[in-house]
Parts: C-alpha cells; sequence; structure tokens
C-alpha cells in the first residue's frame, strides 16, 4: 500500500518494476494539464509576451508551460490528489470526533455502573449483572437493523448521533471494569467515606484514577473497533460525504476514480491506517497488553 | 444520600442497555414477523413466512453455504496459524517482537484499506499476483502454473469458483494476529515447572512436550479464541461489501451481507429482521456452548 503509493500511474498499471519508492521521475499530471490548457482569452492576453509569434505557436508555448506547471514527483502528485479529490482532513476530523466522544460517554456511563456493581451493596444488584452478562452475548452486528430503523424513525440518520448513540453503552466495558474494581481493596472506599466525600467523587477521584490500566485497555479497545468500523457507518451515512468517517472515505475515492488513480487511492487507504499504526508502533506494548486484557473476557 | 447513590450510577446504564440493546432484539424479533418496510404507514403479519422463505429459497441456501464456507475455513486456519505463530515467537530468541509487529499489524489497520489493496493486488491484468504468475510461464516453475499459463489465470474476485476463497484468505491474513496475541498471553500464564517436570518423566522431544503439557494448558485459550474467531467469521462483511458485493452468481452472499443488502438497500425490513434473528441464534448458542466448556473445564485444569 505505501509502496504505491509512491508511485506513477505509468508504474502502476505497466507492473514496471522500480522498486519501494519507485522510480520517482517527474510525471505530468494528466487532469491538471486538460484543467489549465490555454484558451482563447489566454492566447490573447499572452499575445504582448511573444512578438511576432503566430496564434499556434503562442498556443504550443503556453501548453508547454501548463504542463511544465503540472509535472511533480509521483510521491507529490498521488498525496496532494489524495487531499484535494476527496476531503480527507474532514474524514479524519469525523473519526476523531466520533471515536472521542463514543470513548468518553462510554466511560461515562460504564464507571459509575461498575463501581456500584461490585463495591456497593443494592436490592437488585445481581438482577442488573444478570443482564449485564446476557447483553454481553449479544453481538452488535444483530442489532443493527432495529437500531437503524430506531434512529431513522427518530430522524437521526445522516447525523453524528446516529454514529455515537448505539455505541454509548458498552457492556463489556462495565465488565471490565467491575472486575477490575473488585481487586480494589474496600479499605480505600471505607477511608474515602471517612474523610467524608461522597459516593460521586470517591467515583471519580479515587476509581478513576485507580482504573486507569483497565481504562487504558479497554481505551485502546473501544477507539481500534470505532476508527476502523465499517459496517454501522455504511449503514447510517448515506447521503451526506462531510459526515463520512475514514473508512467510509477510503469507499468513496475508490468509486468516484477510474482505474488509474490507485496511487492517490492507496495515499489515501495509507492516510487513513497511519494514526493507529504509528500508535501501535509507539506503544506497542501496551496496545498488545490491552488487546489480551480486553479480549481475555 | 448514599442510599440512593447507586440509582444514578446503575440507572443511566441500566436504561441505554434496555434501550440499545434489549428492546432492539425485541423489535427485531416482531418485524421478523411482519413484511415491514421504512416508509410504510403499517405492516402486515405474514406469520412464519420470512423465515420459510429463508430455509427453502435457493438465494438463502446460497447464503448459509457462502457463510459456512468462509467460517468452516478461516476459523481453523486462523486458529492454527495464530497458535503456529505465537509458538514460533515464543521459541525464538532473536526477532521475536520484529514478528509480532509483522503479524499483529494487519489487526489494527482498517480492514477496508487493506481490501483495496488485496483489489489491486488480485487484478486480473495489472494486480501484481497474476503478473507473477504469469512470468513463471516458461520458466522452470512453469510445472507448479501450467493449467494457468494455458487458459489464462483465474479472476480471483470475479470468478465464481475462486471469490468465496479468495475472500476466506483476507480474512485469514488479517486476522490471526489477533489469535496470535491472545494465544501469547495463555502461553505465558504456562508454569515452567511444568516443563521441567515433564522432561523428568521422560517427555524430550519438542513434540512431546507440547502434546502433554501447552496443548492441554491452553484449553481453555482455545475454547475462548475458537468462539471469537467463530463469532468474527460470521460478521464478515468489510472485504464482501467493498470487493464483491455478495458475487459473482451470490457465491459471497454472507449473513451480514444479506441483512444490509435486504433491508438497507431493499427496504425489506422483515426479511432482514428473520435473517438477524437466525444470526443472534447461531452466536448466543456458540457464545453458551463456549461458557459451558470453559466452567467445566476449569474444575481440572
Amino acid at each position: 500500500m505505501l509502496s504505491y503509493s509512491f508511485k506513477s500511474p505509468a508504474e502502476i498499471e505497466g507492473g514496471l518494476s522500480t522498486g519501494f519508492f519507485g522510480a520517482q521521475e517527474p510525471m505530468v499530471d494528466e487532469r491538471c494539464a486538460i484543467r489549465s490548457a490555454p484558451d482563447r482569452a489566454d492566447l490573447e492576453a499572452a499575445a504582448p509576451r511573444f512578438p511576432g509569434a503566430t496564434e499556434r505557436e503562442i498556443a504550443n508555448a503556453l501548453t508547454a508551460e501548463a504542463e511544465e506547471a503540472c509535472t511533480l514527483r509521483p510521491v507529490v502528485f498521488n498525496y496532494t490528489t489524495a487531499f484535494t479529490e476527496a476531503p480527507l482532513l474532514r474524514y479524519l476530523l469525523n473519526g476523531v470526533i466520533v471515536t472521542v466522544s463514543i470513548f468518553i460517554i462510554q466511560v461515562i456511563v460504564a464507571l459509575p455502573c461498575a463501581y456500584a456493581l461490585a463495591k456497593l451493596r443494592f436490592w437488585g444488584r445481581e438482577a442488573v449483572f444478570g443482564i449485564v452478562l446476557f447483553c454481553l452475548l449479544i453481538p452488535v452486528h444483530a442489532i443493527a437493523l432495529p437500531l437503524y430503523i430506531m434512529l431513522s424513525q427518530l430522524g437521526l440518520t445522516n447525523t453524528y448521533a446516529a454514529l455515537v448513540i448505539p455505541w454509548t453503552i458498552s457492556v463489556f466495558g462495565i465488565f471490565l471494569m467491575r472486575q477490575f474494581f473488585m481487586t480494589v481493596p474496600d479499605d480505600l472506599i471505607d477511608a474515602a467515606r471517612m474523610d467524608g466525600m461522597s459516593e460521586y467523587s470517591i467515583v471519580w477521584n479515587v476509581m478513576l484514577p485507580t482504573a486507569i490500566p483497565a481504562l487504558l485497555a479497554f481505551g485502546i479497545f473501544s477507539v481500534v473497533a470505532h476508527w476502523n468500523d465499517y459496517f454501522w457507518p455504511r449503514i447510517v451515512i448515506t447521503g451526506d460525504r462531510s459526515l463520512f468517517t475514514p473508512p467510509l472515505g477510503i469507499r468513496e475515492f475508490r468509486s468516484d476514480l477510474d482505474g488509474s488513480f490507485f496511487g492517490p487511492m492507496m495515499a489515501t487507504a495509507t492516510v487513513i491506517v497511519v494514526p493507529l499504526i504509528a500508535a501501535f508502533l509507539l506503544a506497542q506494548r501496551r496496545f498488545i497488553e490491552g488487546i489480551t486484557l480486553t479480549g481475555m473476557k | 444520600m448514599r442510599t440512593n447513590a447507586h440509582l444514578w450510577f446503575v440507572g443511566p446504564a441500566l436504561i441505554l442497555m434496555v434501550l440499545i440493546l434489549l428492546l432492539p432484539i425485541g423489535i427485531a424479533g416482531g418485524l421478523s414477523l411482519t413484511d415491514y418496510a421504512l416508509g410504510n404507514p403499517g405492516a402486515n403479519f405474514v406469520g412464519l413466512e420470512n423465515y420459510s422463505d429463508i430455509f427453502t429459497r435457493s438465494t438463502y441456501e446460497r447464503m448459509f453455504g457462502a457463510t459456512f464456507r468462509y467460517v468452516l475455513v478461516v476459523v481453523p486456519l486462523t486458529v492454527g496459524l495464530g497458535l503456529g505463530a505465537a509458538l514460533l515467537i515464543t521459541s525464538v530468541t532473536r526477532f521475536g517482537d520484529l514478528y509480532k509487529t509483522i503479524y499483529f499489524l494487519p489487526v489494527m489497520a482498517a480492514l477496508i484499506a487493506m481490501a483495496i489493496v488485496w483489489e489491486f493486488a488480485l487484478h486480473p491484468t495489472v494486480g501484481l499476483i497474476n503478473n507473477t504468475l504469469e512470468s513463471l510461464c516458461g520458466t522452470w516453475a512453469e510445472a507448479l502454473v501450467r493449467h494457468g499459463c494455458a487458459e489464462g489465470f483465474p479472476h480471483w474476485l470475479g470468478d465464481r469458483d475462486y471469490a468465496i476463497w479468495t475472500i476466506c484468505f483476507i480474512g485469514i491474513w488479517q486476522g490471526f494476529g489477533f489469535n496470535m496475541v491472545l494465544y501469547l498471553a495463555g502461553l505465558t500464564s504456562i508454569p515452567r515447572e511444568l516443563y521441567h517436570a515433564a522432561e523428568m518423566d521422560g517427555a524430550r522431544s519438542g513434540w512431546e512436550r507440547f502434546r502433554l503439557v501447552t496443548w492441554p494448558m491452553l484449553g481453555p485459550t482455545t475454547v475462548f479464541v475458537v468462539t471469537i474467531s467463530v463469532i468474527r467469521s460470521f460478521q464478515v462483511f468489510d472485504t464482501v461489501e467493498a470487493l464483491t458485493d455478495g458475487g459473482p452468481s451470490r457465491s459471497t452472499y454472507v449473513m451480514m451481507y444479506a441483512i444490509y443488502e435486504k433491508a438497507v438497500q431493499q427496504n425489506l425490513m422483515g426479511i432482514g429482521a428473520a435473517i438477524t434473528i437466525v444470526f443472534l441464534l447461531f452466536v448466543m448458542v456458540l457464545t453458551l456452548i463456549q461458557r459451558w466448556l470453559v466452567e467445566r473445564r476449569t474444575h481440572y485444569v
């Protein structure tokens, strides 16, 4: 993918073996050349620059100039096309907005619930935990269709809300956090109560800091899943390009262009895959621990 | 105040669980007995007609065919390769982390991005794979690919005899790193002493140690890895939607794509809901079997 994003259309289509980075020989961007081909007004405007030249000569000179202006290295061509032909930055921003808000809401909902299930005694606790365990059995893909119907009845399809709402509850997060809180000594909480802390501040000022390792693992799990998710955005975002998340962006780019645009397409794919891959390479151990911890429920 | 705190802590999560997870199952169950379509004012009750369609029409026969083919190929191979890679990494002393990174990278990358790369590599004329195969023609390696040299190489994703296997291949390539990580965690939890003890008892070869210690100790991990792989394979969607749209001749018409096509594209909510319920039953039964196996094993592991 990375390699293709460096090569010129001719190298890709010709199947020429030009190493990992391609030859990087300057190439003419055909679209740009067509766009800036001289028309009649250009010819008249340029006439003073070429005294005594015929119209044909001026046209040739201008075409040559335009081609020169449109000549660039394949790598520059691929990446600039990727960012200009599709609102790629917008897609990335959407991806960040959606994954971050999903994670924050999941924590706000799940953390107090997990604390109550682990450390508070109240009527119905076992029943609530039973519901959590049952919900763990439900694959999100299976309820996608009714959720889609509910959201479209509320007129929420093609909004950020549609991308976020179904993921606001993570029973898995509740379960993971509860298991973690079970290992926190009761003395810690009792001491906090002695100091006069309310249950609310215990959750946010005592339990939250102790739960950082579990939260990090859960965060990795949640962000990876939702940054890469294709199924749900494909269902609820049906028209509005400005709401596309990165994976949808690749799809859009792909269907927009003809076969000769593999280079920019691969550049798009690279840009979209790079944030997670870079994060992974920087903090590999954490990622792998996170996946293991959250995987081994 | 303390007596009421739990209501505020559990309440939001409970409400969301009911609204987002439990209610939709009820809705799907109800809709699967109707011919509901979005935009229509009402729906007619059709009884079990949707379900009888699923189990009699050839379209859905193909759907089950494609889904089971995918699951039956991808699960054993991702589990096997995951275990193999984990054993390889723990046994090599050098570059272990490098292998781990390489195998795990596809798990981190968006499947859709990887799908387009494979689509290009598998392209019948400009793709890397067929070009490489063609370049073998006329050399000593021609014997391996003679059939292709004479009659042309497959159109991988465009040929109904190959498409599902190609999709399986991409799924395996993408998924086995995940299983590898789970197996690595399982392997590190095996006490070293067991290996020493096995050696004392005469288990000298690596294979013996694997058969007598490693494999039985990995039992719970394997149960979990197999279940999660089956569930993930049942849910395959990205590659099918991006690469084949269920074709050619519905040879890659997997369940999740069928739900999407029927309900979202064709607005046939009733039949989509019925497929959803069938899918849900499959997954629940599998998860319950896993729970049962794990509980049964914990007594002697």
